[in-house]
């Protein structure tokens, strides 16, 4: 019997290990799924004030589903990698989507620097302790949260996201 | 010739001579004939020198900036002082595992020069050619650090910066893999014996390999614990993170093995149970592997260092299996029998295996728990320092009241002596965790106390007990004592040993319990007192240090001298890294580290000062638990060079 | 000891605080919270050993948080609320956590039990081949007859 014990230890640990090594690090279960963004405040960086005002209050845009990114220029590559498709995305989305960058930890002029590198329309909030980051649980830059038009977190992607990744997550936001 | 065609001719003519040696051990095994055995023993010559021929490749490279390797293009930098360039041999992946296969065929050889059995002497061969096999295999097929890259750089990114940060880490990673290497060698005759059927005698043949793995094992965790608290700039020697326990678990069960193993050696008993624990001992050198590279619990920001993973998953199955079908074999054949008295000296030696095997058990699920609640319910857990420092307060107290009196009691049974001198450590136990609680310490430092107070009188009355028996043979004090000190080497080496562990116990019961960490900003010239330490923010200053820049701070202690944390930048690396100031004390150790300063006019500076009790003797014990192991196998060492048979 | 760990993640990787003003000044009571607790961009630190800017920045909430007169227990459900209880390096003790926390003792109970298992069963084989008076005597006249 003892026998038996020992040896179904080997497929269990392998399996077990296995699976571990399969799992996609993208997909981080956030706490905050299903329960109410948590709103901020934050003042936005100068080339979006024309448009959006000084400060940001995410409670004020409820009724329409959001992209919250956070986004550092330190973080090479994966920042730079999804930056083009967040623009893309959100070019297509504008009318029907708000897309929000947070720059997170970053220096004001590096973060104006990676803006006009990759020509972002989008608004960027200016969050240089990082703050934000911590309220919504926040691993580690770029994270993207989907935010339905009730205000409710329905997903967190950790890391760069894709083309097809952003595009399935918002077709789950859009009402 | 470049290095990149030397390294691949030297891996493959590895690769084919150890298949080759493994080849003529079955060969010798089959045929039951000692000339395929005297042809593996070559074998196991000329294998050695083509991995040492590999290793002068790659360092060939290394010291020529050769970019035309993969090795290099990514790990080195032509602004690498001589000895970075060096050690950045073991810096990465490929690199450490070309380390670990010249030292598996190092140790290969050395375990070839001294087989005398002839019935053994083709498994314990083949089971080494394996697991020299398995990694010579890996790097031509998998990690090949001489991989030739088409268009190569000028220049690389050189190691990691961590590395560079301290001298220490040349040498910790060779310790470590000294010592998880030497596993191999037991494990070897382990499963040489399961297969000859000759269950008993194993464990005294391997008992030196035992001990010098074990040596170097300690050796590597005390070098990277140092490490720890000189370079990574929070003042703490032991986070309980996924890579150090890997380190621990082998410690843990050679340690439990070497306990039980003097019971089978002396009584014959625990004959499955020491195979099992050699066999989970060496399968641990490879679980650490996998664990640290296959990304599987580094949780979230982990990603698989390519197919290295899978790679060790399944030698480190492979290698349970070959256990596991082996162990059946023996608890099917062997029928131990005998008696044992929980009061004698095998009794407290099997409770310190317990406790052994329980600590292994612990970290094991502790490091791999996260993983399993993941699996089982999809949540995500954390198990760290403050679980680990929590479980293993009793468990470790348990160990240091075992220690003490094992060694005190005759095999068998009590006898008078011993019984005094328990009444002596119990007393001087209870007393000195009276009066370190009347003190006013917690109760967790004044059992501390009191079991340092117990071990030192184990210590003593065991000294006592040796010089003793020398004395009635009618020599005088001195001689006694030398004679005891020159022939009991087995003994008195524990002792030294169970000594250093009792004091480590103490320095880690005071530094956890004592540790005062503060922060403070301070303007140029400005003075305050952090963690109750009058400091004087004297000047910054930066330096270009060619592979490296550095921020200095110049910190006057009030009365103290000067103390000078830095912050190093390497073009590597977006953070910088600190450098702490530690200057050790007898009492405790001031560590100051620059946290952060003003970057736009450097007027100020962000200062972190730690104050930790009794870090310094934590290093002291580290030295004498190694003296102690030296001690015992130090005879042995001219001996396996000779290539005779070494006993310790 | 950290060596092994491949410093890939730059996509995770963190910076110094960017903002010119210093960091705060944190007494020892910070740091011992902040060990209790996990850096999320880091591997296998601690909020109170890593330097990374989130660990920066929690330690001046808990600094904060501290003035406000809060314990330390209100401090932790701060940071589970937003990151889970994965943020925490001690797993609470309830649920399936109770079999990690009761790890030493079960390994001290299995493993004990089978070191009894096994005494008891080497004790009896050694008592069933263990003579008895008689039967030595018997053995001993036969010897000497022979």
């Amino acid at each position: 019997m003892r026998r038996w014990v020992y040896f179904s230890l080997v497929p269990v640990l392998g399996a077990l290990f296995w699976w571990g090594m399969q799992r996609d690090p993208g997909e981080l279960k956030s706490v905050l799924v299903g329960k109410p963004a948590p709103d901020f405040e934050l003042s936005l960086l100068p080339p979006y004030r024309a448009e959006w005002g000084e400060r940001f209050r995410l409670s004020e845009h409820r009724g329409k589903p959001v992209v919250l990114n956070f986004w550092a220029s330190w973080c090479y590559p994966a920042c730079y990698e999804e930056a083009p498709i967040l623009e893309a995305g959100w070019r297509r989305f504008r009318d029907r989507v708000l897309f929000f960058g947070v720059n997170t930890q970053d220096r004001e002029a590096d973060a104006l620097e990676f803006i006009a590198q990759f020509n972002l329309t989008f608004p960027h909030g200016y969050d240089p302790r990082g703050k934000v980051g911590i309220d919504y649980g926040m691993y580690g830059v770029p994270e993207t949260f989907f935010i339905d038009a009730e205000g409710r977190v329905r997903y967190r992607h950790a890391g760069a996201i894709t083309a097809a990744e952003l595009e399935k997550r918002i077709r789950e936001v859009l009402p | 010739m470049s290095p990149g065609v030397a390294g691949n001719l030297a891996l493959v003519l590895g690769f084919v001579l150890t298949g080759t040696g493994l080849l003529l051990s079955v060969l010798a095994w089959w045929a039951k004939d000692a000339r395929y055995v005297e042809a593996a023993k070559r074998a196991a010559v000329v294998s050695f020198l083509a991995s040492l021929l590999a290793f002068a490749a790659l360092e060939w490279a290394l010291l020529t900036d050769d970019f035309s390797i993969a090795y290099t293009a990514e790990n080195h930098s032509t602004k690498s002082p001589t000895w970075v360039k060096f050690a950045t041999l073991w810096a990465a992946l490929e690199g450490s595992i070309l380390l670990w296969a010249t030292l598996q065929a190092l140790y290969t050889l050395l375990a070839a020069r001294r087989l005398r059995d002839v019935w053994m002497a083709p498994a314990v061969l083949g089971t080494l050619f394996g697991v020299q096999l398995f990694f010579f295999g890996v790097l031509l097929f998998v990690t090949n650090p001489f991989t030739p890259v088409p268009n190569p750089p000028t220049e690389g990114p050189g190691p990691n910066p961590l590395l560079q940060n301290h001298w220490m880490m040349a040498v910790h990673p060779v310790l470590m893999y000294l010592g998880f290497v030497g596993i191999s060698v037991p494990f070897a005759y382990a499963v040489a014996a399961m297969l000859a059927r000759r269950y008993q005698s194993w464990v005294a043949e391997t008992r030196w390999w035992t001990l010098v793995a074990f040596g170097f094992l300690t050796a590597g965790i005390f070098a990277g614990g140092w490490w720890s608290y000189e370079v990574l700039g929070w003042g703490g020697y032991w986070a309980w993170d996924p890579v150090e326990n890997a380190s621990f678990i082998p410690w843990l069960l050679l340690a439990g093995f070497l306990h039980t193993a003097m019971v089978q050696e002396r009584r014959g008993m625990f004959k499955s149970w020491n195979f099992t624990y050699i066999t989970l001992a060496f399968a641990a050198t490879v679980f650490g592997t996998f664990l640290t590279r296959s990304g599987v619990i580094q949780s979230v920001h982990a990603f698989a260092d390519g197919p290295v993973g899978p790679v060790f998953l399944g030698f480190l199955l492979l290698v349970l299996l070959v256990g596991f079908g082996l162990l059946s074999r023996v608890s099917a054949e062997v029928r131990d029998l005998g008696g044992i008295s929980l009061l004698s000296r095998e009794g407290l030696l099997l409770g310190g295996s317990l406790v052994f095997a329980t600590m292994a058990f612990v970290v094991v699920l502790g490091t791999l728990f996260p993983l399993i609640v993941e699996a089982v319910r999809g949540d995500e857990v954390s198990v760290g320092a403050p679980f680990f420092d929590t479980v293993f307060a009793p468990l470790g107290a348990a160990l240091l009241l075992l220690m003490g009196a094992a060694p005190l009691l005759p095999w068998g049974r009590v006898d008078p002596f011993a019984a005094r001198a328990l009444s002596f450590m119990l007393s001087a136990l209870a007393l000195f965790t009276a009066l370190s609680l009347f003190l006013g310490a917690g109760f967790g430092v004044a059992l501390g106390v009191g079991l340092f107070a117990y071990n030192l009188v184990a210590v003593v009355a065991q000294g006592a007990r040796g010089v003793g028996a020398w004395r009635r043979k009618g020599e005088g004090y001195l001689a006694a004592l030398l004679r005891y000190l020159a022939r009991a080497r087995r003994p008195v080496g524990a002792q030294i040993v169970h000594f250093g562990v009792a004091l480590a116990a103490l320095a880690i019961v005071f530094s956890q319990a004592y540790r005062v960490d503060a922060q403070k900003t301070l303007e140029i010239g400005e003075r305050a007192v952090v963690a109750g330490l009058p400091l004087t923010l004297r000047r910054l200053e930066a330096r270009d240090e060619g592979f490296r820049f550095a921020v200095v701070a110049e910190v006057e202690v009030s009365g103290a001298g000067r103390m000078y944390p830095r912050l190093h930048y390497y073009p590597t690396m977006n953070s910088p890294l600190a450098a702490p100031h530690v200057r050790y004390g007898i009492y405790h150790d001031d560590y100051l580290i620059l946290q952060a300063f003003d970057t736009e006019e450097g007027r100020w500076a962000t200062l972190r000062m730690v104050r930790t009790p009794m870090v310094l003797w934590l290093w002291v014990a580290g030295g004498i638990i190694l003296f102690g192991v030296f001690y015992i196998v130090s005879p042995g060492f001219a001996r396996a060079a000779r290539g005779s048979e070494v006993t310790a | 000891m950290r060596l092994l760990w491949p410093l890939v993640f730059f996509a995770f990787a963190f910076a110094q605080t960017p903002t010119g003003e210093p960091p705060p000044d944190l007494p020892p009571e910070v740091f011992r919270i902040a060990s209790e607790l996990r850096c999320p961009v880091c591997q296998g630190e601690s909020a109170a050993e890593s330097n990374a800017g989130v660990s920066q920045e929690m330690r001046r909430q808990i600094a904060e948080m501290l003035r406000q007169g809060k314990s330390a227990e209100e401090i932790k459900r701060y940071f589970v609320e937003r990151y889970g209880e994965w943020i925490l390096y001690a797993p609470p003790k309830r649920g399936i956590n109770w079999l990690l926390w009761l790890a030493p003792l079960i390994g001290l109970l299995v493993f004990g039990f089978g070191f009894w298992r096994y005494l008891a069963e080497a004790g009896r084989r050694e008592a069933e081949l263990e003579l008895s008076d008689e039967e030595l005597k018997a053995l001993e006249r036969r010897l000497e007859g022979e």
